[in-house]
Order: structure tokens, then C-alpha cells, then sequence
């Protein structure tokens, strides 16, 4: 158990470290979403209902959250298209370390995500402010696991070159099927059925309610909570098993 | 004392036998080289000394212990150096060499006596605060091997060490890989052949999966009448078995 933490602690602080000194990273992971949140906020609040802080920060929170999954991926893939991971796996690191020791790395950026764009929204309005932002940022976290699982799932399947592609497939998901772009009133059953069952909707209803307060915790929390966390143990499922085979080739 | 021992180690890929029954010995101490043109066999046969591949048929002794059942064991006193450089990017020198040695529990005061050991040895002194991505090719192949010796380990494998490397850079990686003869079993892979005529104890050669020579170097040149290991090479691999 000593050497478990010992490992997945130096595998965090490594990880934590390459993606801290990528500027590409903290550029889309921080700087865009942050210059989103405020752009769309002057520009839109006025207009239309979508853009009011309450609903805007929340949704900025797990866009920004998509980035996790190109970037975790991202640096999977180099790692083991440098031969680095398998230097590693001549070591006595288990697979389940290796995994730890990515997410591990990439929660605290998630954490930073949320509390600097709820911030944000409680400076650019005041009424936004509300200790709920405490339930917010525990709601960010468990939205973070899926798109962290994604990632490590994604960076063990892809290679450099391919990473960008698939992980653009989560982030325009986390656009179009979140409704936080645009109202999802008027829209065909179809698609509000796809948008339901879909986790990308349910991680940012889960988030904006936790935020701004609820009704009913079984439809406006448990339910949106029991599908981000279904995907998110497929996901950690899928990327332990693909993990684990690429470890050891056959 | 026999480092290594494979016993009929096999290994399958389709259609293809990577490696075919094979058999072989090496010794405690010694630098072996093993030869082969493009797969011959020789990365599978690390992969699966080291870990990262299994067998699928046979086994070896690495010291005593079988990579079937005690892998975990042997992963204590092994350390591979790969054909690709395999650094941590973003962090400097200093921080790849700390990383290594504390994932692989080496204290405080043992992994600064490593580093002013490697910074002796290699003199990456002068870069020890660049990040290894904005070293060129041959300072981060030296770090790569480098890191390969952080937990001193029994039996080192050197993957094609100095491929892609400047003439230069190479024949100073030889005169690091020279200063680890004695201190540890040395198994180096490599197509340069002049690589393994200054630098080996013994020589292996290896084609489709078979051993078909293993020997010193006079050994060789005696089989095939020849006095360099380069031709001594062809002729084996171009002239079918030769036993030794």
C-alpha cells in the first residue's frame, strides 16, 4: 500500500508538471473559457436568458471541462509514442498507478476551472455569489471524472496525431448536446431524447442546478448524477482494460 | 555465473515466428551484443526478458528467476534503455533523474549521490535545468540511457543505443557504455557492427527468430574466415547456419 501511494504520487506530481508547462494547455483550458465566459456574458446577457451568469458559468465549467480530454489524452499518447510509458512499465508502477497518477494530475486543474469561472461569474454579478458555489464545484468534480476517463481511454487507443481528432468528437459533443449554447425549447423529440441519454447534457444540468439550487433532487440531481456516472465507470472501465493490454503486448 | 537463460523461448505474431525456440546463455558481468538485421528477433527477445511482451511458448531464467512466474522479482534489478528516446519532456534533467529514481524508491540521500554519479559519468552537468525537450537528439539519448542506470541495475538492455545518432554523439556513448563493463551484465542490440566489434565480450547473431552464431569475436572471424565482425556478419546471416 506504501509503495502504491509513493508511485501514484510521483506519477502525479510528474504529470501535474508536463501539463502545468504545456502554454497550449492552460490556453485552452483556462484562458478560452474564461474569455468566453465574460465575452458571451456582455455581449448576450442582455439578449437572451441562456447568457445570465447563473446559466452561463455553470455550462462554461464543463466546456472547459471537454479540454481535460484532449489534454490528458494529449499527453498519454506522447508518452507513449516516446517510448516513455514503456520505460515505465519495465519499473515495478502498476497499470492502476499509471491511471491514478493521471487523474490525480488532472483533478486539481478541474477544481481550478471551477472555482475560477464560478468566481468570475460571482464578480461579473454579485447575485451570483452564494456559498451553492461549494455544491458547484463538488458537482465539477464529478463531471471532471468522465471527461478525465475519456481521456486516459482516448490517449491509450490514439496516437498523437489521431488524439486531437476523436477528442474534438467530446468537445463538439459537450457544444452542441449540452443546450448551454443555445435554448432547447422547439427542438424535435429526437434530438432532445439523444441530449438526454447523452452524459454532456446531465454533467452540466448536474452542475448549473448544484450551483443555483434545485426543486427536486431526484430529476434536477440523482438522475442527471446516475448518468454522468454510468459513462464515467464505462469510460474508467474501457481505459483500464485498453490501459492494461497495452502494457503488455501479447 | 549464467545472468540469463532463455529455454526454447517462442514467440508468435500471425503468421510470423518473431522468435523461434530459442536458446541461449549469458553471463554475469559481461557485455553481449546481439545482431540481427531488421526483425530478426532481437527487440522481441528483450520485450519479453523485460516485461513488456509475453512469451508464448518456453521461458527464461533472469538470475535464477522465471519470466513466466517471477517477473515482478526481476523488475527489481533490470532497467532497459529503449531504440526510441524515452524521457519525460517537460521536466529538466534533474527532474527526470529525481522522477525515475523516486518512482522506483530510492531515498534522498541515495538519489543525489546517483545524480552527481550520472552527472560525472555523462556529463549532463551543463543541462541538468533544460527541459529535455529542448535538448538535441544527442543529449536527450544520453539522459534516456542515462536513466537506465539510475537504479543500478544487475542486467542493463541497451535497444539499438546510438541509432540516429551523430558520429560524435556515438563514439561518446561508447565510452559510457564501455565504463559499465564489470559492473553490470550488459545486452546490447545494435546494426552498427563496428558498434559491437569495440564494444562486446561476446556476440550473438540472429536471423527470422533463430540464433545462428554465438560466440566472441574470434570465434567468429574463425567460422567465417573473415576479420571484421561486419563481414563475419554477413556471411552468417547470407550464409546460413553456422554453429559454434
Amino acid at each position: 500500500m506504501r509503495d502504491f501511494f509513493r508511485r501514484t504520487g510521483v506519477l502525479t506530481k510528474r504529470n501535474l508538471k508536463e501539463i502545468a508547462r504545456d502554454p497550449l494547455s492552460l490556453i485552452f483550458m483556462i484562458a478560452l473559457p474564461l474569455i468566453m465566459e465574460v465575452m458571451f456574458y456582455y455581449i448576450f446577457h442582455d439578449l437572451t436568458e441562456q447568457f445570465a451568469i447563473n446559466v452561463l458559468a455553470p455550462g462554461i465549467v464543463v466546456f472547459s471541462q471537454s479540454f481535460l480530454t484532449l489534454f490528458t489524452g494529449l499527453l498519454i499518447s506522447v508518452d507513449r509514442s516516446t517510448s516513455f510509458l514503456k520505460r515505465l512499465y519495465v519499473s515495478k508502477a502498476r497499470s492502476h498507478e499509471f491511471i491514478f497518477g493521471y487523474l490525480f494530475a488532472l483533478l486539481p486543474i478541474s477544481v481550478l476551472q471551477s472555482v475560477l469561472f464560478f468566481v468570475v461569474g460571482g464578480l461579473i454579478d454579485s447575485s451570483f455569489w452564494s456559498f451553492k458555489m461549494i455544491l458547484g464545484i463538488a458537482g465539477g468534480v464529478m463531471s471532471s471524472l468522465l471527461f478525465i476517463g475519456l481521456g486516459i481511454l482516448f490517449g491509450s487507443l490514439c496516437n498523437e496525431k489521431s488524439i486531437g481528432g476523436v477528442s474534438s468528437i467530446i468537445i463538439t459533443g459537450q457544444s452542441v448536446l449540452s443546450g448551454m449554447w443555445f435554448p432547447t425549447e422547439g427542438m424535435s423529440e429526437g434530438f432532445l431524447t439523444v441530449m438526454k441519454i447523452m452524459p454532456f447534457k446531465n454533467a452540466t444540468m448536474l452542475v448549473s442546478n448544484l450551483v443555483n439550487g434545485f426543486e427536486n433532487v431526484l430529476p434536477d440531481v440523482i438522475f442527471p448524477l446516475i448518468i454522468v456516472a454510468a459513462y464515467t465507470f464505462v469510460a474508467f472501465a474501457a481505459a483500464i482494460a485498453v490501459f492494461k493490454r497495452k502494457m503488455k503486448s501479447k | 555465473m549464467i545472468a540469463i537463460k532463455t529455454e526454447k523461448l517462442r514467440k508468435e505474431y500471425k503468421d510470423l515466428v518473431a522468435v523461434d525456440d530459442l536458446d541461449l546463455e549469458i553471463y554475469e558481468g559481461e557485455l553481449f551484443a546481439l545482431l540481427g538485421v531488421n526483425g530478426a528477433g532481437k527487440t522481441t527477445t528483450i520485450s519479453m526478458l523485460t516485461g513488456l511482451t509475453e512469451p508464448d511458448g518456453g521461458d527464461a531464467l533472469v538470475f535464477g528467476h522465471s519470466i513466466l512466474r517471477e517477473m515482478n522479482e526481476i523488475k527489481s534489478f533490470i532497467d532497459i534503455s529503449m531504440q526510441e528516446t524515452a524521457v519525460a519532456r517537460k521536466l529538466t534533467v534533474d527532474e527526470n533523474i529525481e522522477f525515475y529514481a523516486e518512482l522506483n524508491g530510492l531515498d534522498k540521500e541515495t538519489i543525489k549521490r546517483v545524480k552527481n554519479e550520472i552527472y560525472e559519468s555523462f556529463g549532463l552537468k551543463i543541462v541538468a535545468n533544460k527541459q529535455a525537450a529542448k535538448l538535441s537528439g544527442g543529449w536527450q539519448r544520453k539522459l534516456s540511457i542515462a536513466l537506465s542506470l539510475v537504479t543500478n541495475p544487475k542486467i542493463l538492455f541497451l535497444d539499438e543505443p546510438t541509432l540516429g545518432l551523430d558520429v560524435i554523439a556515438r563514439r561518446e556513448l561508447w565510452k559510457t557504455i564501455k565504463g559499465l563493463k564489470g559492473k553490470m551484465t550488459v545486452v546490447l542490440t545494435t546494426h552498427y557492427m563496428e558498434e559491437a566489434e569495440a564494444l562486446s565480450d561476446r556476440i550473438g547473431v540472429m536471423k527470422d527468430g533463430k540464433l545462428l552464431f554465438v560466440g566472441i569475436k574470434e570465434e567468429m572471424f574463425e567460422k567465417t574466415k573473415k576479420t571484421n565482425v561486419e563481414d563475419a556478419f554477413i556471411e552468417i546471416v547470407g550464409g546460413g547456419e553456422i554453429n559454434a
